[in-house]
């Protein structure tokens, strides 16, 4: 464990640590371009200039590429060290076009903050600038070469850290060149992280483009809700509408990354074809009157069809304050069913997977990603958790074996990141025994819940992929409930309604029930088919907890007001409503913005829990959940587990 | 103790009095300085900071490129916009909002401005009865002229290809062909 000074200050760290990680690791900051942690140190950019008084090595050396040794003393202020920094920024800007002003990085720019704080105001140099085509990237990814400072990180991303082969670096000395051979769609389901990886703006979100300035965001720490994996992100707000999700790091879950579904799937929020006022058969109502018309009907079906006719039915996308309260709701009301699944075999899968979930067994993608034996098992994780993809490749890198097993694991999943796998046919063939480190990765789309039971034999950990968000939060409390799937209490014959909280009711169940309520945020076939719909706000519009896969609870919070977005906003809700809409926000005041009188769905449980006679709802969690009361949004999360 | 320099001071003190008396009774033969608004107006320095309006560039296009600068300036947050992609990539603002109601004339927005687009006009007569006529849209900031700055055109600057082609400025190097086996 080499000692060494930095700026007076004594630090120890573990041998092969860098100068420039040590100084982090005591919070002093080395500017720099072409470190990342999870892509290391190439000494491409020269910005992390430091000066060694002391020690083996002596005078200006990069920081990142030096690793730390006993004796060393360093000074990261020295005047020689911050003159060449600032020298570097200086050429790094010979090149730069002059356009923060158009460009989308500027305010989250590191080039635009080391040039301010290495003091370049006046360009000295008199040379013409060096100038680039650009490339249509796809949809996605808007390209802008001049503007770049050749750091290296975005290849280092894409071809090492995740095995995209259509992207790269091209030409030589003042003419590299990063992009593809020739134009077109960036090919790697993780593409999207060039954008938070480059220090400046030559990959900017298309999907976002010149909507607003990191300044004027609203943001928040949030979870991902496009699978079970539970990635860690920011979603960015401004004027109503959702227009960018960033990476949030996760050391034990995503790491720095996300997958481009969860960074390019804002569009559902800004819908203007969401549920945006409850409706009663078809009619806009409002919420008292809605809530008043939905008690008198529930009443009315148990009279009509007998007490037990009526299931409550939550899912596997509701955030667990909603699946909590679903079982005191459905208790008040006397309802026959509670429901976390519609599916059979869905429900059954879950539960299967929930329950081999001890301590010790679960593997999180940090386990993957220090694995020395990946089995992926029944799955196609492009579809069913694309991020642990990534993580299967970071194990590949240092030499784990991948295994494919199974009908449903495709071998283009490993192709997707270049991963070298073998494809078996059954978990058996595959030597668990000999390696320390093992996890199965078990998709629980195709396997049957009895293969999944088999698992409790491997030995490995597990990783099963679920499906939804909060899948395995719906699977704890079908448990401790004894909740039933829908499909299994429609087939007793005695449903004659549903209530389906944020739930995707099959349309053969729908076709066979007389009455349906739905509280959702999305426009769903369910919610299309209700006699009466409580609009719901999705998870960036309010306080929410998911469990992923692994049984880890984490909080994610608000983001944003609800409310139609800004951009479109029909011409009724503006000045002059016979007139076409304008551009601008509405020339009128109102306290509600239009379509923004939305309630998280455990609210509307609340409600409906209160006016059935139960008492107020004060605390959601009670029992075994009481650890999530003040569960820190930025903390990690905490395990649950089966 | 410091010796006794002033024996008579009080010819100073009458001295005193007697010029600013003076000075009193010459301003009571001045014509005054205070103007019968509105019947009499003055005219402000070209400087002086009141309207705020939009400009354009030699070329005729919209200066501002919605770069939420000036927003971002304003002490009293009273600028507010979107940007969009016009033709040819073309950066500008799709609604550009600055409520006069709030506005303090600082100046700080077109301090930031780095187009030069908005800029401050000596037209300090802009009251209304109506708090939303303050409200002032882009159909009422822009103005068809360059304003002060007649001949600056940013993107003859920045570098990016919008008004020139790529590598077409002044101070640019026609684009690289990366395939190119020239070293
Ligand atoms: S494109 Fe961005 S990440 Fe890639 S080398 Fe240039 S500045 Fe670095
Ligand atoms: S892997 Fe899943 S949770 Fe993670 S970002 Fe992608 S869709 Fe979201
Ligand atoms: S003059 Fe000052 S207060 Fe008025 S818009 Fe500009 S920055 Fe804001
Ligand atoms: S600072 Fe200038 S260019 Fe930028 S938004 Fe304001 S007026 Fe437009
Ligand atoms: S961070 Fe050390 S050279 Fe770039």
């Amino acid at each position: 464990m080499p000692k060494l000074i930095i700026d007076h200050i004594p630090v120890e760290v573990p041998a092969g640590t860098s100068v420039l990680e040590a100084a982090k690791s005591v919070g002093i900051w080395i500017p720099h371009f072409c470190y990342h942690p999870a892509l290391g140190s190439v000494g491409a950019c020269r910005l992390c200039a430091v000066k060694m008084v002391d020690g083996p090595v002596k005078g200006i050396q990069m920081s990142c590429m030096l690793p730390a040794q006993d004796g060393m003393v360093v000074s990261t202020t020295d005047p020689e060290a911050l003159k060449m920094r600032s020298l570097v920024i200086e050429w790094l800007m010979t090149n730069h076009p002059h356009d923060c002003p158009v460009c989308d990085e500027g305010g989250e720019c590191l080039l635009q903050d080391y040039t301010v704080a290495g003091g370049h105001g006046i360009r000295r140099y008199e040379g013409k600038k060096r100038t680039h085509e650009n490339q249509d990237l796809g949809p996605y990814i808007e390209h802008e070469m001049n503007r770049c400072i050749q750091c290296y990180r975005c290849v280092r991303f894409y071809q090492d850290f995740a095995g995209g082969s259509d992207f790269g670096v091209m030409g030589s000395a003042r003419r590299v060149y990063y992009g593809r051979f020739q134009e077109g769609k960036l090919e790697s389901p993780f593409s999207g992280n060039l954008v938070d990886i480059c220090p400046t703006g030559v990959f900017t979100d298309k999907t976002a483009r010149f909507r607003a300035r990191y300044w004027d965001y609203e943001m928040a720490p949030s979870v991902c809700p496009h699978c079970s994996l539970g990635c860690n992100t920011v979603p960015a707000a401004r004027y109503r509408e959702l227009l960018k999700t960033i990476a949030r790091e996760n050391p034990a879950v995503n790491g720095p990354f996300i997958c481009d579904r969860g960074r390019f799937s804002n569009a559902a929020v800004n819908d203007p074809a969401r549920p945006r006022m409850p409706l009663v058969d078809g009619k806009e109502a409002s919420w008292d009157e809605a809530l008043d018309a939905l008690m008198l009907r529930i009443t009315e079906l148990e009279e009509v069809y007998g007490p037990g006719s009526l299931a409550v039915v939550g899912s596997p996308r509701l955030p667990l304050e909603g699946n909590i309260l679903l079982a005191r709701l459905a208790e008040l009301l006397g309802a026959g069913y509670l429901c976390y699944f519609a599916d059979r075999e869905e429900g059954e899968r879950v539960a299967a997977a929930v329950s081999l979930l001890a301590e010790g067994r679960a593997a999180s993608m940090a386990d993957v990603r220090k694995a020395d034996c990946v089995v992926i098992l029944e799955a196609d994780l492009r579809d069913e958790g694309p991020m642990m993809l990534l993580a299967v490749r970071q194990a590949w890198r240092s030499g784990a074996p991948v295994f494919l097993v199974g009908k449903h694991a495709p071998l283009e999943q490993a192709r997707a990141v270049s991963v070298e796998a073998i494809e078996l046919n059954i978990i058996e063939e595959v030597p668990l025994a000999i390696f320390e480190r093992a996890v199965v990765i078990c998709g629980t789309r195709n396997s049957t819940p009895a293969a999944i039971a088999l698992l409790a034999r491997a030995e490995a950990k597990i990783a099963p992929l679920l499906p939804g968000p909060n899948a395995f939060g719906a699977g704890l409390l079908a448990r401790e409930h004894g909740a039933v799937t829908l499909a299994e209490a429609a087939a007793s014959g005695k449903v004659k309604g549903i209530l389906a909280v944020e739930a995707d009711i099959p349309e053969e169940l729908l076709a066979r029930v007389p009455f349906v309520v739905a509280l959702d945020w999305l426009p769903t076939e369910t919610v299309r088919r209700a006699q009466v719909v409580l609009p719901t706000a999705a998870w960036v519009e309010a306080d929410g907890t998911y469990v992923s896969f692994e049984g880890r609870a984490q909080r994610f919070r608000k983001v944003m007001a609800p409310g139609l977005p800004i951009r479109g906003l029909p011409a009724r809700y503006h000045a002059s409503p016979d007139k076409s809409a304008p551009f601008h926000p509405p020339r009128v005041h109102r306290s509600v913005p239009p379509g923004g009188d939305l309630r998280p769905a455990w609210r509307v449980v609340a409600e409906l829990v209160e006016r059935f006679g139960g008492e107020r709802v004060e605390e959601l969690f009670e029992g075994r959940w009481e650890q999530l009361r003040d569960l820190d949004p930025e903390g990690g999360g905490v395990r649950l587990l089966g | 103790m410091a010796p006794f320099t002033k024996p008579m001071p009080i010819f100073n003190d009458l001295k005193a009095l007697a010029t600013g008396l003076f000075v009193t009774w010459k301003h009571i033969f001045r014509r005054p300085v205070t103007v019968e608004y509105p019947d009499a107006k003055r005219t402000p320095y070209p400087r002086y900071r009141a309207r705020i309006v939009l400009t354009r560039d030699p070329d005729g296009g919209e200066r501002c490129v919605a770069c939420y600068l000036c927003s971002a300036a304003c002490p009293v947050d009273c600028i507010s916009m979107e940007a969009a992609e016009g033709e040819g990539g073309r950066r500008y603002a799709r609604w550009f909002r600055i409520n006069f109601s709030r506005c303090i004339f600082c100046g700080l927005c077109a301090e930031a401005c780095p187009t030069l687009a908005i800029q401050m006009t000596p037209d300090y007569e802009i009251c209304e009865r109506d708090v939303m006529e303050l409200v002032y849209e882009k159909e009422d900031l822009l103005i068809d002229g360059c304003g002060k700055d007649p001949e600056y055109n940013f993107y003859r600057h920045a570098g990016i290809g919008v008004v020139n082609p790529r590598g077409g400025n002044p101070d640019e190097e026609p684009p690289v062909d990366v395939r190119g086996l020239m070293p």
